[in-house]
């Protein structure tokens, strides 16, 4: 089934590369795929048990001197976030185009890049995942570059060599973290099991850091972000949404699957570094958000805010090998319930902007005021969007936060309590957002402002519904995600 | 079934607002019935004692719960709101009222989650959910940019104070291991110093007071039954319930109670002094409630939660009315400034009821609200004969701005007013007001002993000596009125607050932002940028080095032969897997390579090459350490 939800996409995107297929029949099948490839998703979360390690696994041999092999499986960890990304594709590929131009292989990129997400998620050989990795990157450069606008292929290219770069550094940490076993094996379970580099000294600190900086430049951590937000402001909305939605999570999720589940010991040591990287993350980027004019600038940069917090929680869980069990089970719940959340949110937040490029191709928040007059549905969509990602109770951002606070405090007082500041500077930065965007004086050219269409208020409120669904009843999803089993999980 | 009470009105909110706009009519009936059957569950749910809770999953759960206390408070707001809920269909623009109103219910059912709530999670829940409805309900006029730029103000400032509540959450959690109120008792030392303080911030910022009470102004800009809602039943008052209702926990803390008291002291005098220097009706009224609460935060400092929760509701009870009369007032004179006013002979009624209410703010037996003022003045001589006598003065001032209002607003001035209430107006404005009246029931001695509160011993010297200080206030206050002709002093903008908060924190924190931004564009993105050029000299460097190489074939020696072809041959094997990686399609190399290399093509020409030759050397990294790693 896992197999199956990467598969297709690739299937369908070889389909759409080469068939001669008109606009409208490619953006059907790459529908009808995404569709598919979620409702296989979800079928595995409906015989899901949680807390009952990796399950619907799948194993071909492929290179059995090295270990490789073509392995699928979920945990509490990958699920969700599988079956978030699987819905974010279902959405931005049905969200409408922004220039419609070369439409079948934008789509033929956009399933391409499912593939390589699903896989990277779904994959429990390290091999693989580093491939995915890769791969994804070359998706989105290209969706990027040529579906952008402004300078967008400047900007593809940073954000292609900077994570690169940092992929680099993951594929030789990972190279080195295989060679401890023996025999060679890039299974993740024997590697969380073997825990290679236990006892080991500097070897495991020079590994560790690999990964961190790796994946500190995906996800992206201070002070590896700046590639991050010139991606955004020239990227197409719905390849925004997935570049902050799905993408930004493989380097948290890199974070937690190799750095803190296969090295713990070693992870514990340098924990707190990790934190305090999180928490420099947190303020830095809500701080440089508030000073944004250019929306997607803006939208870019709590990006930076909100994955800190997930660090936070992930650097809570992994600080120590015994000792603070349910803080920090909770401060994990959190950091996954925050990737969740971010995707949700944040991808809305992109689509959103896209939808106000589509009509105005101006992302200055000066040009814009008094849309809550003729567009409400947007209104109401951002708002929505941007509660949530401020963290207001009954909505997912604050089911995330607020557990990842309670789990850092109880280990790191100080860090949970300097991170507090940044709730207040996301509400101000969100709020002034909306301030400007839709209240006071609307300037004329704004008059025939149109707002939502149909399609797009479908997509928006089936991610919206979720966010309020998680914000007011959490209990189905920290269920599924079973923080607790993942930490003692490989005997920890 | 307890969580019927704050979901009830949320969801009718929701159902009124979804409902869009309509006729009064229709709408006041809507959100009238819905605060009705809020105060009929309110009432079930005290009689019946009903609880309730929910797993929030991850080992957190929410409990509501109620308390004699709580079960006052929990009656009071929906009872007062269904008069201003009633005011407001009838007052407030037609276009949003629906909005308006949903958004009232929903606050009301914020409210409502936080005074059940026995756990701080709930707590926090519905505190935060109440500062977004204030946000939405004070810029509720949204076209004028300035309405939501001061909603904005109020959630952010007491957002700041909710970070106290986070703060008393974690240090909850981590010191008692769990949430429910009960946890709280087992804390000691730092956690219950954070959590007592943490509190106390929280409480602080949504009551206004000291340092938090400016954007009680700025929420000034809101409708006046927003006003109305936000100072008498919500909001505000919860700052004091929340207070009541944790001090058993709470009191035990080091310099808890002291702090307190100094807190409320500090506002009830300063808000006092503002509130009788204010030339705005309505920023006037601010200013008191201010004041008044400071007097609830004595009442808990100096150990009596139960006369703090008596004042609650005699408070609620013509804070209401006054707001309300307050934009009867604006609305006759087309604007708030108290000098404009004058409509005692135009509109007599009003100005009846408006006297009741403004006798009980100046707390004039046989008012209710002056019996619960008398309790905390006795409380505090309990504590000190000193903070007995400031908050007597305290009471002076009060009696002094309430004539003030009265006499400016309602005085014989003979202006013709531009509108004329509606009977809905009138008959909200009726009831409360005749409840503030009813209330001096409070005075008679089996009243007070069916109450379930802890009450200070009163001496009649002492309240004979408030009396006076009443009556001199009363005197000044209308002495002030009569002489209303000096410009309003700068001070009256709360001492000067804002300008210092507005100079000491907003700004500097706009100037460190945007210097953050500078930063990050010009330092931070400069290492990756430096590396990019310092590549590009490199492969400059290289390029050149090649060149020489081909001119001068002569004395190329087999080593540098065998690099340059090594080179060629992993490139030539790098590159297409590479390739057909980037395009996702495992076969049709060819036509692949044809494809990718137009895509390439549009993009940037030759510069894909770059980032394929990176791919192939990390390939060919990968392959050299397992090949090292074997042997």
């Amino acid at each position: 089934m896992l197999t199956f939800a990467i598969l297709l996409p690739f299937a369908a995107a070889a389909l759409l590369a080469f068939a001669p297929l008109s606009a409208g029949a490619s953006r059907a099948i790459a529908v009808a795929t995404a569709a598919l490839a979620l409702l296989a998703l979800v079928v595995v979360w409906a015989r899901f048990t949680p807390g009952a390690g990796f399950q619907a696994e799948m194993e071909i041999p492929w290179i059995p001197a090295l270990g490789v092999a073509w392995r699928v499986g979920v945990d509490g960890i990958s699920l969700p976030l599988a079956l978030m990304s699987g819905l974010l594709f279902v959405a931005a590929i049905a969200w409408p185009m922004e220039r419609e131009v070369n439409a079948r292989q934008y789509y033929a990129w956009f399933l391409f890049l499912e593939g390589a997400s699903l896989g990277l998620f779904l994959t429990l050989d390290l091999l693989l995942f580093y491939v995915f990795f890769d791969l994804s990157l070359v998706g989105m450069y290209f969706l990027i570059g040529r579906w952008g606008h402004g300078e967008a292929q400047r900007a593809a290219l940073k954000f292609f060599l900077y994570t690169l770069a940092g992929s680099l550094l993951i594929l030789l940490a990972i190279i080195a973290l295989v060679l401890m076993t023996d025999p060679l094996t890039f299974d993740m379970r024997d590697l969380i099991a073997l825990q290679p580099v236990a006892g080991m000294d500097l070897r495991a600190g020079l590994i560790l850091l690999g990964l961190v900086i790796g994946f500190a430049i995906k996800t992206p951590l201070f002070p590896v972000h700046t590639w991050l937000p010139p991606a955004h402001v020239d990227a197409p909305g719905a390849a925004s949404a997935i570049l902050a939605g799905v993408l930004l999570k493989m380097g948290t999720y890199g974070l937690v699957r190799i750095a803190m589940q296969m090295m713990r010991e070693t992870f514990a040591t340098y924990a707190l570094a990790i934190g305090i990287l999180a928490l420099i993350s947190i303020l830095w980027g809500s701080i440089v958000a508030f000073a944004q004019e250019n929306l997607k600038r803006r939208i870019a940069y709590t990006s930076v805010n909100h994955m800190g917090y997930a660090v936070l929680g992930i650097a809570v869980a992994g600080s120590a090998v015994t000792g603070h069990e349910a803080a920090r089970d909770l401060a994990l719940t959190g950091a996954m319930v925050e990737m969740v959340a971010h995707g949700l949110i944040t991808g809305a937040l992109f689509l959103i902007a896209g939808a106000f490029w589509a009509r105005t191709q101006d992302y200055q928040l000066g040009h814009y005021g008094g849309l809550a007059g003729n567009a409400p549905r947007m209104m109401a969509a951002m708002g929505l969007a941007s509660f949530a990602s401020l963290g207001l109770p009954g909505l997912a951002g604050f089911v995330a936060e607020v557990q990842i606070f309670i789990g850092a405090f109880a280990v790191w007082p100080w860090l949970a309590a300097l991170a507090l500041l940044g709730l207040i500077v996301s509400a101000a930065l969100f709020l002034g957002m909306l301030q400007r965007i839709f209240f006071g004086d609307r300037p004329p050219v704004l008059d025939d402002f149109t707002d939502l269409t149909r399609t797009e208020i479908c997509i928006l409120a089936v991610l919206l519904a979720l966010v309020v669904l998680i914000g007011v009843w959490p209990a189905w999803l920290l269920d599924m995600i079973g923080a607790g089993a993942t930490l003692t999980f490989g005997g920890g | 079934m307890l969580w019927a009470l704050p979901l009830f009105p949320a969801l009718a909110g929701l159902a009124l607002w979804a409902s869009g706009d309509g006729s009064r009519l229709r709408l006041g009936a809507m959100a009238g019935g819905a605060a009705a059957g809020t105060l009929v569950l309110a009432v079930l749910a005290a009689a019946q004692e009903w609880q309730d809770g929910f797993a929030w999953g991850a080992g957190l759960e929410l409990h509501l719960a109620l308390t004699p206390l709580s079960a006052a408070v929990a009656i009071t707001v929906p009872a007062v709101a269904l008069a201003v809920l009633v005011f407001a269909a009838a007052h407030e623009e037609a276009r949003g009222l629906a909005r308006l109103l949903g958004l009232m219910l929903i606050f009301i059912g914020a409210m409502e989650l936080a005074v059940v709530a026995a756990d701080l999670l709930s707590l926090l829940i519905g505190w935060e959910v109440m500062g977004f409805c204030s946000w939405a309900l004070i810029g509720h006029h949204w076209r004028d940019r300035a309405n939501m730029a001061s909603g904005r103000y109020a959630f952010v400032t007491t957002r700041l104070g909710d970070l106290g509540l986070f703060l008393a959450l974690m240090a909850t959690w981590g010191g008692a291991g769990a949430l429910d109120y009960a946890a709280l008792g087992r804390l000691e030392d730092a956690p219950l110093a954070l959590a007592a303080f943490g509190i106390l911030i929280a409480a602080a910022a949504k009551a206004g007071q000291g340092p938090f009470a400016p954007w009680l102004f700025r929420a000034m800009d809101g409708p006046s039954s927003v006003s109305a809602l936000l100072h008498a039943a919500t909001m505000v008052a919860a700052g004091a319930y929340l207070l009541a209702r944790l001090h058993p926990w709470l009191a035990p803390a080091p310099y808890w109670s002291g702090a307190v008291i100094a807190l409320g002291l500090f506002t009830a005098l300063a808000g006092g002094a503002v509130a009788v220097m204010q030339g705005h009706a309505k920023k006037l009224l601010a200013g008191s409630t201010s004041a008044q609460l400071g007097l609830m935060f004595i009442a808990v400092g100096a150990g009596y939660p139960g006369v703090a929760v008596a004042h609650l509701v005699t408070h609620a009870a013509f804070k209401a009315p006054l707001f309300l009369s307050a934009g009867i007032a604006g609305e006759a004179a087309g604007t708030y400034r108290l000098r404009e006013m004058g409509f005692g002979r135009a509109l007599p009624w009003t100005a009846g009821l408006t006297a009741l209410a403004a006798l009980a703010l100046a707390a004039v037996p046989p008012m209710g609200a002056a019996w619960s003022k008398e309790q905390i003045a006795a409380a505090a001589m309990h504590e000190s004969l000193w903070l007995g006598l400031a908050v007597m003065v305290a009471g002076a001032l009060s009696a002094a701005y309430a004539a003030r209002f009265w006499w400016l607003a309602y005085g014989p001035g003979g202006a013709e007013p531009e509108a004329r209430p509606r009977w809905p107006e009138i008959a909200a404005l009726g009831v409360l007001a005749l409840a503030c009246a009813a209330l001096g029931l409070l005075w008679l001695g089996p009243v007070q002993a069916s109450l379930p509160l802890r009450l200070p011993e009163t001496r009649s010297l002492e309240i004979a000596a408030s009396l006076a200080l009443v009556a001199i206030g009363l005197l000044a206050g209308l002495t002030l009125a009569r002489r209303e002709t000096a410009p309003e002093p700068q001070a009256a903008d709360w001492l000067g607050l804002p300008a210092l908060i507005g100079h000491g924190i907003v700004r500097p924190f706009e100037r460190l932002a945007a210097l953050a931004a500078h930063l990050d564009d010009a330092v931070l993105d400069a290492i990756p940028r430096g590396a990019a050029s310092g590549a590009q000299h490199i492969a400059r460097g290289g390029r050149r080095a090649w060149g020489a190489m081909q001119a001068d074939r002569g004395i190329i020696n087999a080593a540098v032969w065998q690099v340059a072809a090594m080179t060629r041959a992993l490139a030539r094997l790098s590159d297409k897997p590479g390739e057909i990686l980037a395009d996702g399609l495992p076969e049709g190399a060819a036509r692949i390579t044809g494809r990718t290399g137009a895509d390439a093509r549009r993009l940037q020409t030759g510069l894909s090459h770059h980032y394929y030759a990176i791919f192939g050397i990390g390939a060919a990294l990968a392959i050299l350490f397992v090949i090292f790693g074997k042997v």
